[in-house]
């Protein structure tokens, strides 16, 4: 009798499973039809800390304005590779997918692997997408295929941002070479710059991502490259392998040892590191010039009686190396937007997804997606300076749309806010003298399995090193071991390509 | 499959046990049906294993194939055991083989002890209101997030202002980098898993300790023991199958740590002792893509975990106690 009631459950267990099996099946293929009749599904990255409402008043006006029904599926910006792997790994995407960061290993191998269309045909039947700047689209290709629009950007958009009260406090001049910031650094740490009597400031306010962002930036005026370098024999190795590289790292654990960078950079986030700027921890940032004036809002929001003041920094040089500064956005492009072809069926479905994603570069959209409404988010005056009067909603409403924009320099608006019009005078400057990555538009199998590894561990590296917790000898032994997992390989086969491509 | 053989011992044993008294009287019936509300009872859980646990096993098999996401489990290539061998010839895996045991001993040693001895205190408090009051206060950190707990130390350890650093500077010392120096990695990792979970694990054995018969008690008193004997020869005693019970629990998590705890505590400057098997899976997989692979090194610690939970539960066996199954 109990061997008969063990049979009955076990068959009626394996029914329970062919019953899910089929729910499973019946399920997901449900929602591939919906999508393909429905408003494009667009996933994107978020900046903010919020989501604007999906029938906000900027989604609602770039749907009259481009005639199309979209459906935003937003992304988290700081989770966006598992995100991103965990999406393609379901294959659950969206009609456009804004694939970031350009150096992911996943995303190269998803948009080379077939799936995503070559765009690169179709581009010229758009008035907007036909102007993209050739180097841009240069970078954009992986090996003469292009699996996606680039989003462009501006090539070069850092520089260092000084706490100008702080220099007038102690009477110093804005630092334009690495020895005078390392004085500035020093100054700031030491001499009680903000006069409260305590000593509660540093110089440097560095965040975890120090080695591929801040201190990145920094090795560029050493004479660094950016990621890859082509040395003189032709070999094209990664920049941290290079000897400029180094000496940017003994210079910046100098400034570390003597207390000006934050001491626990490598657990701090990008909001706090806003957070310790803002309360006046520190008065040194590698970054962005934009940024300078959201520290100021940022202040002014705890503190409408701040004293900051910044200076931007976009010429600092070093010894004899000329003034040089490395791009922070991949030679001017911020991912691709790319179309998986289970999503977008045939051609005509690519054309129509194509026309809204032109339409979004036209100057209308692009206003709607940077300043917002007119009368609501901001005014114009007469000398067309824009002026967002409510700032709180258009960081909710409008700053979300911000870095999806298709095209980050259709138009450069006059400002009112403080900084805005100088840190755009000095970011167009920089495309003087931008160094690019050679390396962005060739293929290396190996760069594709292993990079992400030997990045992390030369990451760790580093940061051991600056905070004295190993030697210059052992951050040369780590490179060494990992010649052997595939940084040779990758620095001949990069060699190879690079030739192969410049004859 | 083994869903068939592992879900039905459970309620086979339930009506083994409303069997038999009906069972003398009625004997032609089959028992299924007699029992159909029982069974209908356990559907629902049945059900939750079968699709949550067992039907996700399935995934398994890529890490037996280079599976890319575009060709599915039906169209990745398979590359037998190619994965197991990349992992077990790859510098990391002692690595995290070390730091992962490492952990699981100062778990073991430090952190499962502290509950029994809370319990055992608990127990011995005579003021209701007091007992009660101190179990509600301790059991509930358990019900923060690890992201809540992290963020709370991050904020007392950190040397730019922490408070901990701030009073050891006050008082003359020099900032200790808790959170950077892989020294005080482990300590911390096993103080912070003590702080949330022990006043929940008490929960247990303070409640097998209620069953205790409180006669043996008043005799214990009457031939003149005091408290300290009368913990260590009655409760202890009483509640030693449920030790052995949590223990075997333990002994099955022994490789299973859980991710997001370290994976938290986590940064460039600890890793060398905290990367484990649970955050390398992470990083392996999830971050860097290698979905195959990621799925050989969880299926391996899976494997792991199951062959200590039977050795513990044979060893428990062995010396007279009842087991887990």
């Amino acid at each position: 009798m109990r061997k008969f009631g063990r049979l009955t459950v076990g068959a009626a267990s394996a029914a329970v499973v062919a019953l899910t099996l089929t729910a499973c099946g019946g399920g997901s293929g449900g929602g591939d039809d919906a999508a393909s009749d429905g408003p494009i599904t667009w996933m994107s990255l978020l900046h903010t800390p919020t989501t604007p409402d999906a029938d906000g008043p900027i989604q609602t006006a770039l749907e009259e304005y481009t005639g199309t029904e979209f459906e935003m599926r937003w992304v988290p910006a700081a989770s966006v590779e598992e995100k991103l792997n965990a999406a393609l790994a379901s294959g659950s995407l969206a009609d456009i997918v804004n694939m970031y960061p350009i150096d992911s290993t996943t995303v190269r191998q998803a948009l080379t692997s077939g799936q995503f269309w070559d765009v690169e045909e179709y581009l010229d039947d758009f008035p907007n997408l036909s102007q993209i700047d050739p180097q841009t689209l240069e970078s954009a290709r992986i090996d003469g295929e292009l699996y996606g629009v680039p989003l462009q950007k501006i090539k070069a958009r850092y520089g260092v941002v000084v706490r100008q009260d702080w220099l007038d406090n102690l009477g110093l001049e804005v630092p334009h070479t690495i020895e005078d910031l390392a004085a500035v650094a020093h100054a700031f740490t030491h001499d009680d710059p903000d006069g409260n009597g305590k000593n509660d400031t540093t110089g440097f306010i560095d965040r975890e991502e120090s080695f591929r962002v801040g201190f990145r930036s920094l090795t560029g005026y050493f004479g660094a490259g950016s990621q890859f370098e082509v040395t003189d024999d032709g070999q094209v190795v990664p920049a941290f392998t290079t000897d400029a590289f180094k000496e940017a790292m003994e210079w910046y654990r100098g400034v570390y040892e003597d207390g000006a960078v934050n001491q626990e950079f490598v657990t701090l986030q990008k909001s706090n590191q806003q957070d310790a700027i803002a309360q006046g921890k520190g008065g040194i940032v590698v970054t962005g010039l934009f940024e300078a004036k959201n520290y100021m809002a940022l202040a002014q929001n705890a503190n409408p009686e701040t004293p900051m003041e910044w200076a931007l920094v976009n010429d600092i040089t070093y010894g004899d190396v000329p003034r040089r500064i490395l791009t922070d956005t991949t030679g001017g492009m911020g991912g691709w937007l790319a179309f998986p072809k289970s999503e977008v069926k045939d051609e005509a479905e690519l054309k129509n997804v194509l026309g809204f994603v032109d339409k979004l570069i036209d100057e209308e959209a692009y206003g709607l997606m940077t300043n917002g409404i007119e009368g609501t988010h901001y005014e114009l005056d007469g000398d067309g300076v824009v002026t967002v009067t409510d700032q709180a909603a258009w960081e909710q409403q409008v700053q979300p749309y911000a870095a999806s924009r298709p095209s980050e320099k259709v138009v450069t608006y006059n400002s009112s806010t403080p900084y805005v019009n100088e840190a755009n005078e000095k970011m167009v400057e920089n495309e003087d003298y931008v160094v690019t990555n050679p390396a962005q538009s060739l293929t290396s199998e190996t760069f594709n399995r292993q990079w992400s590894t030997i990045e992390q561990q030369v990451n760790d590296a580093y940061n051991q090193y600056i905070t004295g917790q190993i030697e210059m000898a052992d951050y040369e032994a780590v490179i060494e071991s990992l010649r052997g997992q595939g940084l040779d390989q990758i620095i001949e086969e990069y060699t190879a390509a690079y030739a192969a491509a410049n004859g | 499959m083994s869903a068939a053989t592992t879900a039905p011992p459970t309620v086979s044993a339930t009506s083994a046990i409303t069997e038999r008294p009906q069972g003398r009287r009625r004997p032609q019936r089959p028992s299924f049906w007699r029992h159909r509300t029982l069974y209908l009872m356990a559907l629902p859980g049945i059900a939750y294993f079968l699709v949550f646990k067992y039907a996700p096993m399935g995934g398994l098999v890529i890490a037996f194939q280079d599976y890319l996401p575009f060709l599915g489990i039906g169209g990745s290539p398979w590359v037998g055991f190619d994965h197991f061998v990349r992992f077990f010839t790859e510098d990391t895996f002692l690595l995290l083989l070390r730091n992962t045991i490492t952990i699981s001993l100062l778990l073991l040693v430090f952190a499962f002890p502290v509950p029994i001895i809370l319990a055992l205190l608990l127990n011995e408090v005579r003021t209701r209101a007091f007992k009660r009051s101190v179990q509600t206060v301790i059991y509930l950190p358990h019900f923060m997030s690890w992201v809540i707990v992290v963020s709370i130390f991050y904020v007392l350890l950190s040397t730019d202002g922490g408070a901990v650093n701030n009073i050891i500077v006050e008082a003359g010392g020099s900032p200790v980098p808790f959170l950077t120096d892989p020294d005080w990695l482990r300590p911390m990792y096993v103080f912070q898993e003590i702080w949330k979970g022990a006043g929940w694990g008490t929960i247990v054995y303070l409640a097998a300790m209620t069953a205790v018969d409180v006669q043996l008690y008043e005799a214990a008193e009457l031939d003149g023991a005091g408290r300290m004997r009368q913990t260590w020869h009655i409760t202890l005693p009483a509640i030693r199958p449920t030790i052995i019970v949590m223990f075997i629990l333990a002994i099955g998590d022994f490789l299973e740590l859980g991710f997001e705890h370290m994976f938290l505590v986590m940064n460039s400057l600890n890793r060398q002792v905290g990367d484990i098997f649970d955050t390398y899976v992470y990083t392996a997989g999830i971050q860097n893509g290698q979905l195959s692979y990621a799925a050989a090194v969880g299926f391996f610690k899976g494997l792991v975990g199951l062959v200590l939970v039977i050795m513990a539960n044979r060893l428990a066996k062995r010396f007279g106690e009842e087991g887990v199954y």
